[in-house]
C-alpha cells in the first residue's frame, strides 16, 4: 500500500515538474559598432527592456547577442533592431537558434 | 589700493581660457574633452569630475599663484538614440595669494559655478564588427548661475576668481571618434563665444583636441565583456582670445597653450574610473600672463 502511495506522489511531481517547464527560445544577433565595455550597456538595457526577454550575453569580441526570450513572447527582427538602434549601434543579423528546453 | 587690484584683475585673467578647458564636459573614453560615443535612448550618465589647477608661474614681481580646485557633476541623457543633452555644474575653489603693499594676500570663493548645457548631435555613423566610426556636432550655452559680485576686505574679487563670469556664453563644435576592440582614437573643434558682464569680456576660445587610448589589459580578448584598462594620451591645443575691460581689449591677456596628458582609465559595463594630468608643454602668452603648472583630473562615469 506504501509502494502506491509513493508512485502515486511520484508520479505527480514528475507530472507537475514536467508541465512547469517551458521552452525558451533563443536568437543570435550581430551587432555592429560594439567596440568597448561601457557601449554593452546600452545593448543590454534596450534589449532587457523587450517584453519576454529573460537573458542577455553580450560577446564583444565578436559583436554577438544571445537573447533568450520566454516561451509566448513575440521577439522578432523588427523588434531586435528597434532595441539595437536605440542603444546607438546597429543591427547586422538576426538569427533564430533550435529551442531550449529550461525548467522554470 | 585700487590700482593694485585692477593689475590683479589684468593680470591673471589669461586664465580663464585654460579653466574653461579644464572644465569642459566630459565624455565617454578621453578624459579631457567629449567624444561622440552614443548616450542609449532613455539611457542617463552620471560623470563626477575633480580638478585641480595650479597656475604659479608668474613673471612678474607680484609672485602670483591661483589654484582651483572643482568638483564638476556632469549629467547626459539620450533624448533619442542620436540626440543626447548635456548638462554640467561645478562647485569650485579658486584662490589668489600675491604680493601687494610688501604682503602676502589671498583672495578666495568657493561654491556653486556657472552651468553649461549642451546638445549633440549624432551626424554620422559607419558601424562595423567591433568598430564605429562617428561625427558629431554640439552646441551648447554657459548660464551665469555661479557668483560673480563676490568681494573681500580689498573689494571686489577679480573676474577670474569669481565662481561664475555673470554672462551668458555660447559654445559649439564637433566631436569625432573612431573607436575598435583595441584603440580608440578622439578628434574634437570648438569654439567658445563669451559676452560681456560687469563691463567684462573673457576672451574666446578656440581648442583642438585629440586622444589616444589603448587597451592595455587584457592584451587577449576572451568571451563575454570583461573590463578594459585603457592607456590614455591626449593633447589639447587651447587658444584664448584676449580679455575686455571697459571696451578695451587687455593686453596681458590671452595667448596659446599646448597640453600633453597621460592617463589611465578602467573601463567596465556600468562605470568608470580615470585619473590623468595636463601638463603644459608649451605656452604662448600675451604679456605678463599667469603660465599653468598642470591640472589634475580624475573622476569616475556611472551608466544608468
Amino acid at each position: 500500500m506504501t509502494g502506491i502511495w509513493r508512485s502515486t506522489i511520484l508520479a505527480l511531481v514528475l507530472a507537475l515538474m514536467s508541465a512547469s517547464a517551458s521552452a525558451a527560445q533563443v536568437y543570435k544577433l550581430r551587432v555592429d559598432g560594439l567596440a568597448c565595455p561601457f557601449c554593452a550597456y546600452g545593448v543590454e538595457k534596450q534589449l532587457k527592456a523587450v517584453k519576454g526577454v529573460e537573458k542577455i550575453d553580450v560577446d564583444i569580441k565578436t559583436g554577438s547577442v544571445i537573447v533568450t526570450v520566454v516561451e509566448g513572447a513575440v521577439f522578432d527582427e523588427a523588434t531586435a533592431k528597434k532595441a539595437v538602434t536605440d542603444a546607438g549601434f546597429t543591427l547586422r543579423g538576426f538569427e533564430k537558434t533550435p529551442r531550449q528546453e529550461t525548467g522554470k | 589700493m585700487t590700482t593694485a587690484r585692477g593689475a590683479a584683475k589684468i593680470k591673471i585673467a589669461p586664465l580663464a581660457g585654460l579653466l574653461f578647458a579644464a572644465a569642459f564636459p566630459v565624455w565617454g573614453a578621453p578624459i579631457t574633452f567629449n567624444t561622440a560615443l552614443p548616450v542609449h535612448e532613455g539611457g542617463l550618465v552620471w560623470r563626477e569630475q575633480f580638478i585641480y589647477d595650479k597656475n604659479s608661474r608668474d613673471p612678474s614681481a607680484a609672485n602670483r599663484n591661483v589654484k582651483v580646485s572643482g568638483l564638476i557633476s556632469i549629467l547626459g541623457y539620450g533624448v533619442t538614440r542620436d540626440f543626447a543633452l548635456f548638462g554640467m555644474l561645478p562647485y569650485l575653489d579658486k584662490r589668489l595669494d600675491m604680493e601687494m603693499g610688501g604682503q602676502r594676500v589671498t583672495r578666495d570663493d568657493r561654491g556653486i559655478g556657472d552651468l553649461t548645457l549642451f546638445g549633440r548631435y549624432t551626424a554620422y555613423q559607419n558601424d562595423a564588427p567591433g568598430r564605429t566610426f562617428r561625427v558629431s556636432p554640439f552646441l551648447g550655452v554657459k548660464a551665469p548661475t555661479g557668483r560673480d559680485d563676490a568681494r573681500d576686505g580689498l573689494g571686489r574679487l577679480p573676474p577670474p576668481i569669481q565662481l561664475g563670469s555673470g554672462s551668458w556664453d555660447a559654445l559649439g563644435g564637433v566631436v569625432a571618434t573612431y573607436q575598435t576592440l583595441a584603440y580608440q582614437i578622439d578628434s574634437q573643434l570648438s569654439y567658445k563665444a563669451n559676452s560681456e558682464a560687469n563691463g567684462f569680456r573673457f576672451g574666446n576660445v578656440t581648442q583642438l583636441d585629440a586622444s589616444f587610448q589603448y587597451r592595455l589589459w587584457p592584451q587577449t580578448l576572451g568571451g563575454g565583456v570583461p573590463a578594459f584598462l585603457y592607456g590614455v594620451l591626449e593633447a589639447n591645443l587651447v587658444r584664448a582670445g584676449k580679455n575686455r575691460m571697459g571696451g578695451v581689449d587687455d593686453p596681458n591677456s590671452g595667448g596659446t597653450t599646448l597640453f600633453l596628458s597621460p592617463g589611465l582609465q578602467y573601463v567596465t559595463k556600468k562605470w568608470i574610473l580615470e585619473a590623468g594630468i595636463q601638463v603644459p608643454v608649451a605656452q604662448s602668452l600675451n604679456g605678463a600672463a599667469l603660465k599653468n603648472n598642470y591640472i589634475l583630473n580624475t573622476g569616475f562615469r556611472v551608466n544608468f
